[in-house]
C-alpha cells in the first residue's frame, strides 16, 4: 500500500468529516480546500496526471476563492452554526448512511466485473500521459460534448451575471 | 504515476516544514510581551476601529470569480485540444482542430462581451450605456 | 515508471548510493534551500539597491562588502520581532495561511528547468503543475487578510484575490501558443525545442526560441510578463499592498516572521513567473545559437549542467531585473483600471495571439521565422 496514497485518501477523508461537522463555515470551506487537493493527488495516482492538475485549477483556484468570497462578504452566512440545525439532522443522516451503502456495493460490484490487472499493466497505465490522448478523445469521438461544453459555459456565465445584477 | 510527482510531493512537504521551522525560530528569539488592549486592537492609522471588520457586500468580487471559473474550465479544456495541434499537422486533420478550438473560443468571446457590452464586468457602478435600471 | 525525476536520476547517476525517492528528497532540499529561500532573501537585497541606484542614492551598504549580508540582518530582525495575532483575530487562520503562500511559491520550483539534467520533477503536465501551484497563493493572501479581524486587509486581502484570480486567464492563456508550438506541456520537451544551433544540423522540430517563432508569440511573451507581474502583486499591481491606500493592505497585522514568509513568497513567485517567460519563451537553458552538446567532443554532463543552469540564471535573473527595475518606474494601477485592463485587455488579446499562432502554424506548417529563414537561404 503506498504511503502517500494512503496520507491522501484519510486527508481526504477526514477533511470531508471536518468540513460537514464543524460549526464555523468558514473553517468548513478551508479544510474543503484540503479535500479538494487530496482528491487531486488521489488522481494522479490513479493516473489521471492532467485531471489532478485541471482539478487544482478549477476547483481550488476557483471554487474554493468562489465559496470564501461569498463567506467573507455575507455576514448572516457566517452567522450560521451547525448548533442551529443540530435537532434536525435525524433525514440528513439516515439519507447519508443509505448513499454510502449504496455507493460501496456499486463499487465493489465495479470492481468484481473488471479484469484482474498485473501490477506491471497497472504501473504501465498509470505513468503513460494522458494530455494527448484526452485531446485526441475531445476532439475525435467526443467532440459533440466539446462543443456542448461551450454551450453549456456561455449559459452559465450569461445566467450567473444576469442573477448577480443588482436589481 | 511519474518518478517526477515523487520530487514534487518532497518539495510541497519541505516547503511546508520550512513554515513552522522559521516561526519556531522566531518563537525561540523574540521577547514575550503582554496583552496590553491597545496592542491587540487593529490598526487603522492611529484611530480607534470604527464598526465591526465587516464589509459591506461588494457584488463585483463575486460576479468576477464566477467569469473566472468560466474561463477556467474553458482553458482546462483548451490545453487537451491545444497539445495535439502539432500533431494534427502532420495527420492533415489540422483545418478540422483549428476549426474546434477557434469555434470554442469564439463562443465564449461572445459571452465575454456580452458581459463587457451589459455592464457587468465595470468595477465602478453607474458608468455603463446598457445596463438596465441602474 | 516514466522517468521524470530528472535531478533526482542525475544525482543518482552521480552518487548512488540513496534509493530515487532518497535523492528526490536531496533534491528538493538543494533546490529550495540553495534557490528558492535564498533568492527570497537575497531579492530583498537587490531590490533596495536597484531602487536606490534609480533614485540617485547608494542603498544598503553598511552590512558586509557591499552591504550583502543586509537580508541577513533583515531576518534576524524579524525573527526577534513579536508575533501576535490580534484580539478577534483567528488563529488557526492566521498561522494557516503563509503556509499556502509559501507552499504555492516553492513547489513550483520543483518543476523549473535549471538545466537539462536539473529538472526536480520534468513531469507530462509541467505547465500545468505550475499554473496549479501558483494557484495555492490566492486562498493564503485571503484567509490571511481575514483572520487579521481588520476592514482594510479584509478589503485588501479580497482586492488581492480577485485580481490573482482574473489574471491567471490571460497568463494561461498566453502559455497557450508555446504549447500549440511545442505539442506538449513538458517543459523540459518545450525547452529542449528551442535549441538552434548554426553549427551543424538541427531536429526537425527545433526552433530558436518561442520569442521568435512568430509575431504572435513576441507579443504573447509580454503578455505572459505582464500577467505575471499582476500575479505577483508587483507594480504597476500592488494595489493589494499598497502603502497610501490600504495601510499596508492584507498584510496590515502581520509582524515579524509571518510577515517575512509573505515577502519570502511573493519574491519567490516573482522568481517562478521569471523562470516561466525564460523558459517558455526564452530559451531557457540554451546559449543562443550554439549547442554545447553538439560541439564534437563530448563534455561531461555535469560541466554541461553547469553551464546550462548559469545560463538560465542569467536570463531569469535579467527578467527579475526588469521587474524590479518597473517597480520604481511605473505607477499604480487604480483598481477599476486593473480589472478593465484584463478582462476588456490582456483577454482579447491573449485570445487573438492563440488563435493567431494557430493560423500561423497552420499556414507555415508549424515552421518558426528561423526555420523559414534558413529554408529559403
Amino acid at each position: 500500500m503506498n504511503k502517500v496514497l494512503l496520507l491522501a485518501e484519510i486527508l481526504t477523508v477526514a477533511s470531508a468529516f471536518v468540513v460537514g461537522l464543524h460549526p464555523n463555515i468558514l473553517y468548513a470551506s478551508v479544510f474543503l480546500l484540503f479535500t479538494f487537493c487530496g482528491v487531486a493527488v488521489m488522481f494522479l495516482y490513479a493516473g489521471a496526471d492532467f485531471l489532478a492538475g485541471a482539478q487544482v485549477i478549477i476547483y481550488v483556484g476557483g471554487v474554493t476563492i468562489l465559496i470564501l468570497f461569498a463567506i467573507m462578504l455575507t455576514q448572516w452566512l457566517y452567522k450560521i452554526k451547525l448548533a442551529d440545525i443540530r435537532n434536525k439532522m435525524l433525514l440528513p443522516g439516515f439519507l447519508a448512511i443509505a448513499v454510502g451503502t449504496f455507493l460501496y456495493r456499486a463499487l465493489h460490484q465495479m470492481v468484481a466485473v473488471l479484469p484482474p490487472q498485473t501490477p506491471e499493466a497497472l504501473e504501465k497505465f498509470t505513468s503513460t500521459p494522458k494530455t494527448a490522448l484526452i485531446g485526441q478523445a475531445l476532439l475525435g469521438g467526443y467532440l459533440l460534448p466539446f462543443e456542448a461544453i461551450t454551450i453549456l459555459l456561455l449559459g452559465a456565465m450569461v445566467g450567473a451575471v444576469w442573477l448577480a445584477r443588482p436589481e | 504515476m511519474e518518478t517526477g510527482f515523487i520530487t514534487a510531493f518532497w518539495f510541497i512537504i519541505i516547503s511546508a516544514l520550512t513554515v513552522p521551522l522559521m516561526l519556531g525560530v522566531g518563537y525561540l528569539l523574540r521577547p514575550k510581551g503582554k496583552d496590553t488592549r491597545r496592542k491587540m486592537t487593529s490598526y487603522e492609522c492611529g484611530e480607534e476601529p470604527i464598526g465591526s471588520a465587516w464589509i459591506k457586500f461588494n457584488i463585483r468580487f463575486y460576479i468576477v470569480a464566477i467569469v473566472f471559473i468560466i474561463f477556467d474550465v474553458e482553458m482546462a479544456a483548451i490545453f487537451p485540444a491545444a497539445t495535439i495541434f502539432k500533431e494534427s499537422i502532420a495527420n492533415g486533420t489540422v483545418g478540422l482542430v483549428f476549426g474546434e478550438i477557434f469555434l470554442f473560443v469564439a463562443l465564449l468571446l461572445i459571452g465575454l462581451i456580452y458581459c463587457w457590452v451589459r455592464g457587468d464586468l465595470e468595477w465602478v457602478k453607474g458608468v455603463t450605456k446598457f445596463a438596465p435600471n441602474k | 515508471m516514466v522517468q521524470s525525476a530528472q535531478f533526482a536520476h542525475s544525482l543518482e547517476g552521480w552518487f548512488g548510493f540513496l534509493p530515487l525517492w532518497g535523492w528526490a528528497a536531496v533534491s528538493a532540499l538543494l533546490v529550495i534551500y540553495m534557490l528558492a529561500l535564498p533568492f527570497g532573501g537575497l531579492a530583498t537585497y537587490i531590490e533596495r539597491k536597484i531602487a536606490a541606484d534609480i533614485q540617485d542614492r547608494i542603498g544598503p551598504n553598511r552590512v558586509g562588502p557591499i552591504g550583502i549580508f543586509q537580508f541577513a540582518a533583515d531576518a534576524i530582525k524579524m525573527l526577534s520581532k513579536e508575533d501576535f495575532v490580534p484580539k478577534g483575530g483567528d488563529r488557526f487562520l492566521f498561522n494557516l495561511a503563509p503556509l499556502f503562500v509559501v507552499v504555492g511559491s516553492c513547489t513550483a520550483f520543483a518543476v523549473l528547468p535549471l538545466s537539462k539534467y536539473l529538472i526536480g520533477a520534468d513531469v507530462n503536465i509541467g505547465v500545468v503543475f505550475i499554473l496549479a501551484v501558483t494557484t495555492l497563493i490566492a486562498p493564503g493572501l485571503l484567509l490571511g487578510s481575514w483572520a487579521s479581524e481588520n476592514k482594510w486587509s479584509l478589503l485588501g486581502g479580497l482586492r488581492a484575490a480577485s485580481q490573482i484570480v482574473s489574471y491567471e486567464i490571460p497568463v494561461a492563456l498566453s502559455i497557450l501558443p508555446v504549447v500549440l508550438i511545442s505539442g506538449s506541456l513538458q517543459i523540459g520537451q518545450i525547452v529542449e525545442q528551442q535549441g538552434w544551433t548554426v553549427f551543424g544540423e538541427n531536429p526537425a522540430t527545433y526552433h530558436f526560441w518561442n520569442a521568435f517563432h512568430n509575431p504572435f508569440t513576441f507579443f504573447s511573451m509580454f503578455l505572459l510578463f505582464v500577467g505575471g507581474l499582476a500575479e505577483t502583486n508587483r507594480i504597476p499591481f500592488d494595489l493589494p499592498e499598497a502603502e497610501s491606500e490600504l495601510v499596508s493592505g492584507f498584510n496590515t497585522e502581520f509582524s515579524g516572521m509571518r510577515f517575512g514568509l509573505y515577502a519570502l513568497g511573493e519574491f519567490c513567485d516573482v522568481f517562478v513567473m521569471s523562470a516561466m517567460v525564460t523558459a517558455l519563451y526564452l530559451g531557457g537553458w540554451h546559449i543562443p545559437f550554439l549547442d554545447i552538446e553538439k560541439l564534437g567532443f563530448a563534455l561531461p554532463t555535469g560541466l554541461v549542467a553547469f553551464i546550462q543552469f548559469h545560463m538560465f540564471m542569467i536570463k531569469t535573473l535579467l527578467v527579475v531585473f526588469v521587474v524590479m527595475w518597473l517597480r520604481w518606474t511605473l505607477p499604480r494601477l487604480r483598481v477599476d483600471q486593473l480589472m478593465g485592463m484584463c478582462w476588456k485587455g490582456l483577454l482579447p488579446l491573449a485570445f487573438f495571439n492563440v488563435l493567431g499562432t494557430a493560423v500561423w502554424m497552420w499556414v507555415f506548417k508549424g515552421q518558426s521565422l528561423m526555420q523559414l529563414l534558413a529554408g529559403h537561404g
